[in-house]
């Protein structure tokens, strides 16, 4: 045996050097760690020493020399290491300790995809959550953790870096994002009390690593477009459907009034009206100013959507403090023109560590500076009409209705004249904190979190004249609001490790306030429409201002205690003590307990014994209680307002100038409105096979809210004063969770990771007081929501057409009944159609929701897919009302292509009703026509990337450099046959998510 | 930290709040703002529901399907009760009716001593409140009744049958007598009601109740003590300083004639108030012809236009009007024609340089060429006000006019079988109209058409029996008040809206296309249906109308 002197490099999987890498000799306590550049040099007592190698987030590595004397190390990122420490909420624990049910996102997937907000990037990603949004460039998201809990506010609680808020994730720059944690059991959510019955999502931003100086520059373009959208008629098809429609109605239609002419008549054989011509004056005016047109106005106010990212970040971490600056730029110009989102975001998070670390203090601080130019144009753009001209025929005036068409606006004109009406948002977010290490074990901290934001905005209003609609006076409104939330929190933690015992608790005071003033001031005439001029002193028109103030306020008091034993046994108690400024007297307060407690059989040692396939295997079982009190600020109070606009009368018959004014009744008081609480049951069990093969976890939940806090809608005789907040029905979300991984290396140049997840959830409504036993749907005479999922339709039963006249002799009376009209089912068989006809005809939650995700790597190439998906699901195709009628809605408005297919006499057989004048069969009720599967199976996101060697790159100081191209919500793999729409993830309107492609670089020095 | 959690609501007031008379005078102006608080689909001026409805004008617009509800209205046999226009005018109603009841609440917590104005006010708000239950008992007949003393967790178990049609009428009468007897002769400020828009309304809800009416809308008796309540009521306001318009058409300009000599009770509108473009009327903003701005609905009808044809006697056709159309060429005519309907050719509002065209129509084939002026103005007017893309005017809206409150007396009496004495109010009525034609003249200075109006002389133009009587009693309210919102509720009243709304279908199907479904079911179509979605709000307490 004799001494030998090793070297070697430590990197981690993109050959990244890594720095401060323990490595020891197996059974000794000398050891060395890495230098800057990974290297490492130490003397081993023999030629066939074993090395030790580890290193915080790695998996450690035991290498034996087989006298070697150079050894270079690839360590393997252990993301899902046990012992990892997770963010739970004042606290940290380590996973391995978790006993409530916590999900950890899966961060570097979520930044692959190209959307302002980084939560929406989650989609099909954590069991349990189901997240929602539109295409808009801001990335309106809705998240639902576990069912839908209560009727009011449904969305989750969000803690950045110990700062709450419920809004706003599109204002968080992605690349800031360390980790994210999502609290769905009511144990783990618990210690945030009051706000936390809707989940709660842990967002840690980025840090100095200790003793890693790091440089990031990420950049990307992505274009964007619509996949797919609907068949509209064109002018053409408009005119025929227009006709067909009045001769199914008896009428002359060549009494339209819509500029149509037709040349038909009416078979002399079939006795049939046929339609020879459909003729369309050149010009729609006796100006001659309004060429008749076949715009296709979806077209008009659509265009490639340009999305730009830049984000740099530089990193220090030493003994005696970390600091991390972070610069970003992210701009979307939406795939409807003038739509756009811009976020410029600084972030500076630092710590300070004085006494040898026995007192930091720091701060994380973000600055972020929004703008947005929004449109709610889509539906007007299907429904314009496409004989309308964009522009007259100078080219210098707006296409608009002549007399008989409807009062629409050209939608090419309405976002012309609102491109610059953009608002902007300053925002300040983050936290100052100072932390003190009293004796071993035992720490204070005291954390100060701010979030203050300042909206802007000058919206105009411009003079125009679009065909009859004319506005002639141009208008400024400009807006501001100020809202600043506070949050003071004051812990103490405590951490024992002793023998056998583990016990990590917390206890704490918090403080929190909400105070938001707003003002609006406007004024009316102005020479020049140019934004140097457009401000309100240089109006010479009527004025007009508002404004308005709210607050609320919260303060608690809570405890949390974890202990284990023998890494085996684990409990958890958690108290939390909440008092609500939207409460009265009797109900300030509420109290939020739970408790937890886990098994790690795997640790048992009977367990071992039997086999050693199991890295981890977890029971745990955890109850608690979470409340919500997302109410108004003012909902116990009696309210009497004044509102200028609707008290205001000129009772001197003066004409003008300032009028009396009064109050009215808005709302009746309800001082004994107290919180609406949910409990939760949850079952889980973790595990992990062969160095996690096969891991993943199996939750079972039920979730139990009660006392609703609801603002039902009331009886007509109560006028304006019937507004009650009441604690409304209760209800029960069932679920069942499962997520599953694999890793696996195949060599050295193949590594796999996949993952998938699978959640179920029931709901129904199990309780109703009879306050508010109609407020859910139903009849009014006993059919009500009791027992059915909430939401659920409500409605009549179409079946199907009436093929021949004597089908429409024989059923049941149908004021409106016809041929080619829906037949709706006599429900209660009394010869009828009424409304005692009505029946539970859906149920909007999906049976089921998966998601799958995987990452292949191949030498220096990698590939990920997301998918995401639901199984069957009761949507309402809200397109059908203009798709398949022609009266449903306003009917001078556009309609879908599928009515050319429409019942006729000479097309029975169809299942679009005829096309009728008036609705008189009443078939825009809410009906089974109307009731479609929304399941599906998308694929979220695609991505390939390279990176080139440290080698290749050392010359430009270069650490990585990565390169990819991708593509999110790249195709609908499937969905029902039933749906008759183009994308049931969004059956009714609004801003349709587009296919986007993306290329972009990722550097490191 | 408990102080941390007492947060006061901001910028509202809690009833302990409103504790001075000061402020409870503000529940009086929220009162008032009620009248003109209402929109296109719900206009209080009662134009869909009182001119549409009945023989006087179409609903107009783009097409039958602009506005559709209001087509099934106005053709009956496609109506139903979950149409969402008649849920609208329902609640906006009770709106004023609660408005009304909040401020009775609030005042009876003062003295006279604290409040000298208590009774006044009291009266005031018990007029509103009248004035709003009229009108939802006129549309929907069975209606619960609330008022200030009901406390509001029991309003919903409130049923629509408690009361009679019979009894409503009373309670209302009963609002209306109080103010008449309570309010001052003259009020300081213009808007508010003043004892003689008591008595005026007392007389319109006393002529209502003495039509008995059946379960089935059939009218059984007419009640001679309460036509005699409509004299009495109706002398008092003919003896207080109202006075006839010496020219018909100064009821319907702006400016200085408005809150005039004959307008007892008028709905305020203002602009440049700080309310935004202003507490314009929104109601009728629809009704302004294409020519001038938008939408051209209450399109005034053939029939109507028609009805203003007079005989080489200079009275109405009673009988056969409808069996040509008016030829304006070689028929004369009562002037109120060009007071309230337009036609091409005919000058806009007196202005004969502004001549109504065809293209001032939006749906020529379906609604033809006339245009309803009574609530219109000039374009030129700055009380015209661009509500983009609509048009409004801050004209005050008259509620009630004398002329009005002379026909209730005259039928009151007719129908008490004193015809004699209805005679001079009757022709007190035409000689204004024969009087109105300054204002109606073309460019080259001549008569916009043939004016020709005689009042009655028995023996001479008309034989004055008792039918007689009532056939141009009937004739002269419908000339006179014409696109006022009435017609329709009169019909009912009178027991003939089937005879004559079928009459009128029969007549116009041939060239309105609009109606060839059109039938008035007798026995349902008088009354709207009871909003399906009250029905389900009030858990089934609420019955619905008969045919419905």
């Amino acid at each position: 045996q004799s001494p030998t002197k090793v070297t070697g490099k430590v990197t981690d999987a993109k050959g990244e050097p890594l720095v401060g890498v323990n490595i020891t000799l197996k059974g000794k306590t000398t050891g060395t760690s890495s230098d800057v550049n990974g290297t490492y040099s130490l003397t081993a007592s023999d030629a066939n020493a074993v090395l030790v190698f580890s290193y915080l987030g790695f998996n450690s590595q035991e290498i034996t020399l087989s006298g070697r004397t150079q050894v270079d190390v690839i360590l393997e990122a252990s993301a899902k290491s046990l012992n990892e420490v997770v963010v739970t909420g004042y606290q940290t624990e380590r996973k391995k300790d978790l006993t409530g049910s916590v999900a950890i996102a899966n961060v570097g997937e979520m930044k692959k995809q190209v959307v302002a907000n980084p939560i929406k990037a989650l989609q099909g990603q954590v069991a349990g959550m189901l997240i929602t949004g539109n295409g808009a460039p801001s990335s309106p998201t809705t998240v639902r953790i576990r069912g839908i809990g209560t009727l009011n506010n449904n969305d989750p609680l969000y803690i950045i870096d110990g700062v709450p808020t419920k809004a706003g994730m599109h204002e968080l720059n992605s690349a800031d994002i360390e980790s994210i944690q999502v609290l769905k059991s009511a144990a783990a959510a618990s210690i945030y009390g009051s706000r936390a019955a809707n989940g709660v999502i842990i967002v840690t931003t980025k840090h100095g690593k200790n003793g890693v100086m790091q440089a990031n520059v990420n950049a990307y373009t992505a274009l964007s477009t619509y996949n797919r959208r609907i068949d509209m008629l064109d002018a053409q098809g408009y005119g025929r459907v227009l006709w067909q429609a009045y001769v199914n109605s008896g009428y002359d239609p060549n009494t339209n009034g819509l500029r149509y002419q037709f040349n038909w008549n009416v078979d002399p054989v079939s006795n049939q009206p046929v339609l020879n011509n459909v003729m369309v004056a050149e010009y729609l005016d006796n100006a001659h100013t309004l060429k008749s047109a076949n715009t296709d106005w979806f077209k008009e106010i659509s265009r490639v959507g340009v999305t730009q990212n830049y984000d740099a970040q530089v990193s220090n971490g030493t003994p005696n403090g970390n600091y991390l600056l972070s610069l970003g730029y992210f701009d979307n110009q939406g795939i409807v023109k003038t739509t756009n989102f811009n976020r410029i975001s600084a972030r500076l998070n630092s710590d300070y560590k004085m006494f040898g670390g026995g007192l930091t203090v720091g701060q994380n601080l973000s600055l972020t500076k929004t703008r947005e130019v929004g449109a709610d144009i889509i539906n007007s753009a299907i429904q314009a009409l496409p004989i309308i001209p964009v522009r007259t025929v100078d080219g210098m005036g707006w296409g608009g209705p002549v007399d008989g068409m409807n009062d629409r606006q050209n939608p090419v004109r309405v976002l012309n004249d609102n491109q610059q009406n953009n608002y902007d948002y300053l925002r300040v977010f983050g936290n100052f904190f100072a932390e003190a290490k009293l004796t071993k074990g035992l720490m204070l901290r005291s954390n100060v979190g701010i979030d203050y934001g300042d909206y802007t905005s000058r919206n105009w209003q411009k003079k125009y004249q679009s065909g009859y609609l004319v506005n002639n006076v141009n208008k400024v409104i400009n807006t501001q609001t100020h809202n600043v939330k506070l949050t003071w929190t004051n812990t103490v933690n405590y951490d024992l490790v002793q023998n056998n015992h583990r016990l990590n608790a917390v206890a704490g005071t918090e403080f929190y306030s909400d105070k938001t003033t707003s003002f609006m001031a406007s004024r009316e005439g102005f020479v020049l429409e140019d934004p140097d001029y457009m401000y309100l002193d240089a109006g010479t028109g009527i004025k007009d201002n508002g404004g308005y103030g709210a607050k609320n306020t919260l303060f608690s008091y809570f405890a949390k205690a974890n202990y284990s034993y023998l890494d085996r046994y684990l409990l958890s108690g958690t108290i939390r003590f909440d008092g609500s400024s939207r409460f009265g007297q009797n109900n300030k307060f509420g109290t939020f307990p739970a408790v937890s407690a886990g098994w790690r059989i795997s640790e048992e040692p009977f367990f071992k014994k039997q086999t050693k396939i199991f890295d981890e295997l977890k029971l745990r079982a955890d109850w608690g209680k979470t409340g919500n009190q997302e109410i108004n600020n003012n909902a116990i109070y009696n309210i009497y307002l004044s509102s200028y606009n609707i008290t205001a009368y000129d009772i001197n018959g003066a004409k003008s100038g300032v009028l009396p004014s009064g109050y009215y009744l808005s709302q009746n008081a309800n001082p004994n409105l107290k919180w609406e609480a949910t409990t939760m049951s949850n079952f889980g069990l973790d595990f992990s096979i062969l160095n996690q093969k096969l891991y993943g976890t199996v939750e079972y939940y039920i979730k139990k809210t009660s006392d609703i806090l609801l603002l039902p809608p009331y009886i007509g005789v109560l006028g304006e004063g019937g507004n009650t907040w009441v604690n409304g029905a209760s209800m029960q979300n069932n679920g069942f969770e499962l997520s599953l991984g694999h890793r696996s290396k195949i060599g050295r140049d193949w590594s796999i990771d996949v993952s998938g997840n699978f959640d179920a959830v029931r709901n129904k409504v199990t309780k109703l007081p009879s306050e508010v036993v109609n407020a859910y749907g139903g009849d009014g005479r006993g059919q009500n929501i009791l027992g059915r999922t909430f939401g659920s339709f409500f409605g009549y039963v179409a079946d199907g057409l009436y093929q021949t006249q004597q089908e429409v002799n024989s059923s049941a009376a149908q004021p409106g009944k016809g041929l080619g009209r829906i037949r709706y089912r006599d429900l209660n068989n009394d010869g009828v159609i009424n409304d005692y006809d009505r029946t539970w005809i859906g149920n909007p939650l999906p049976k089921f929701t998966y998601g799958f995700n995987a990452a292949i790597n191949y030498k220096n190439f990698d590939l990920s897919f997301l998918l995401q998906g639901l199984g069957s699901v009761d949507v309402r195709n809200e397109a059908k009302l203009f798709t398949d009628f022609w009266s449903a809605t306003e009917s001078s408005s556009n309609k879908g292509a599928r009515l050319l297919n429409a019942w006729s006499p000479l097309n029975t057989g169809s299942t679009i009703p005829a096309a009728s004048l008036t609705d008189d069969n009443f078939e825009s009720r809410p009906s089974t026509y109307f009731i479609e599967n929304g399941a599906y199976l998308k694929l979220r996101n695609l991505q390939i990337g390279y990176t080139f060697g440290a080698s290749l790159l050392s010359k430009i100081k270069v650490k990585a450099l990565r390169v990819y191209a991708g593509g999110d919500n790249l195709a609908i793999l499937y969905k029902s046959k039933s749906f008759t729409g183009l994308d049931p993830e969004t059956p009714a309107f609004g801003y349709p998510n587009p296919l986007v492609v993306t290329a972009g670089l990722n550097l490191k020095f | 930290c408990n102080k941390a959690l007492e947060v006061n609501p901001k910028g509202t007031l809690n009833e302990d709040q409103v504790a001075t008379p000061e402020q409870a005078e503000g529940f009086v102006i929220a009162a008032y703002s009620q009248l003109g608080n209402d929109e296109i689909n719900r206009a209080f001026s009662m134009y869909q529901y009182g001119n549409v409805r009945a023989d006087d004008a179409y609903k107009g617009g783009g097409g039958i399907s602009d506005g559709d509800v209001f087509h099934a209205m106005e053709i009956f046999t496609t109506s139903r009760p979950d149409q969402w226009n008649y849920d609208g005018i329902w609640f906006n109603i009770y709106v004023g009716i609660r408005r009304a009841n909040e401020g009775l609440r609030v005042l009876s917590k003062f003295t006279q001593a604290q409040f000298p104005q208590l009774n006044t006010r009291k009266a005031e708000l018990r007029f509103l409140r009248g004035y709003w239950y009229l009108m939802v008992e006129n549309l929907f007949k069975n209606i619960p009744y609330i008022d200030e003393n009901l406390p509001s967790d029991d309003y919903k178990l409130e049923p629509n049958n408690k009361y009679t049609r019979d009894q409503i009428l009373d309670k209302i009468a009963a609002d209306f007598e109080f103010a008449a007897n309570t309010l001052p002769a003259t009020q300081s400020q213009i808007g508010r009601a003043n004892k003689y828009a008591a008595y005026a309304y007392l007389a319109k809800t006393r002529l209502f109740q003495a039509y008995k009416q059946d379960e089935k809308h059939n009218v059984t008796s007419i009640d001679a003590q309460r036509l005699q309540q409509v004299v009495d009521a109706s002398n008092a306001v003919l003896a207080s300083g109202y006075k006839l318009q010496l020219d018909f058409g100064n009821n319907f300009v702006s400016g200085s004639f408005e809150n005039g000599s004959e307008a007892i009770m008028s709905v305020q509108f203002s602009t440049n108030d700080g309310a935004g473009r202003g507490r314009v009327n929104y109601g009728d903003m629809l009704t302004v012809p294409q020519g001038i701005g938008c939408c051209d609905f209450q399109k005034p009808s053939q029939n109507l236009t028609n009805a203003y044809k007079t005989g080489t006697n200079g009275v109405p056709l009673l009988d056969t009007y409808s069996q040509q159309n008016v030829d304006f060429v070689n028929n004369t005519v009562d002037p109120r024609l060009d007071h309230t309907i337009s036609r091409p050719g005919a000058p806009w509002k007196y202005d004969p340089m502004r001549v109504v065209t065809e293209a001032w129509s939006r749906n020529v084939p379906i609604y033809g060429t006339y245009n309803s002026m009574k609530e219109n103005v000039s374009p030129d007017c700055d009380c015209f006000i661009n509500v983009a893309p609509f048009f409004g005017n801050t004209k005050a809206r008259i509620m009630i006019r004398l002329a009005d409150v002379m026909l209730f007396k005259a039928e009151a009496l007719i129908e008490l079988g004193r015809p004699i004495e209805a005679l001079p109010i009757i022709n007190e009525i035409r000689t204004r109209a024969s009087n109105s034609t300054a204002r109606l003249v073309k460019a080259n200075g001549q008569p916009t058409s043939k004016y020709y109006v005689q009042p009655y002389t028995p023996g001479v133009n008309i034989d004055w029996n008792l039918d007689n009587a009532r056939k141009a009693l009937r004739f002269e309210r419908r000339l006179e008040m014409a696109l006022e919102g009435e017609r329709f509720f009169d019909l009912v009243r009178w027991g003939i809206a089937d005879k004559v709304m079928n009459d009128f279908f029969n007549i116009e199907k041939p060239s309105r296309s609009i109606y060839q479904n059109a039938k008035f079911t007798k026995g349902r179509d008088e009354y709207l249906p009871i909003p399906q979605n009250q029905i389900f709000w009030s858990e089934n307490r609420y019955v619905q109308n008969p045919g419905y």
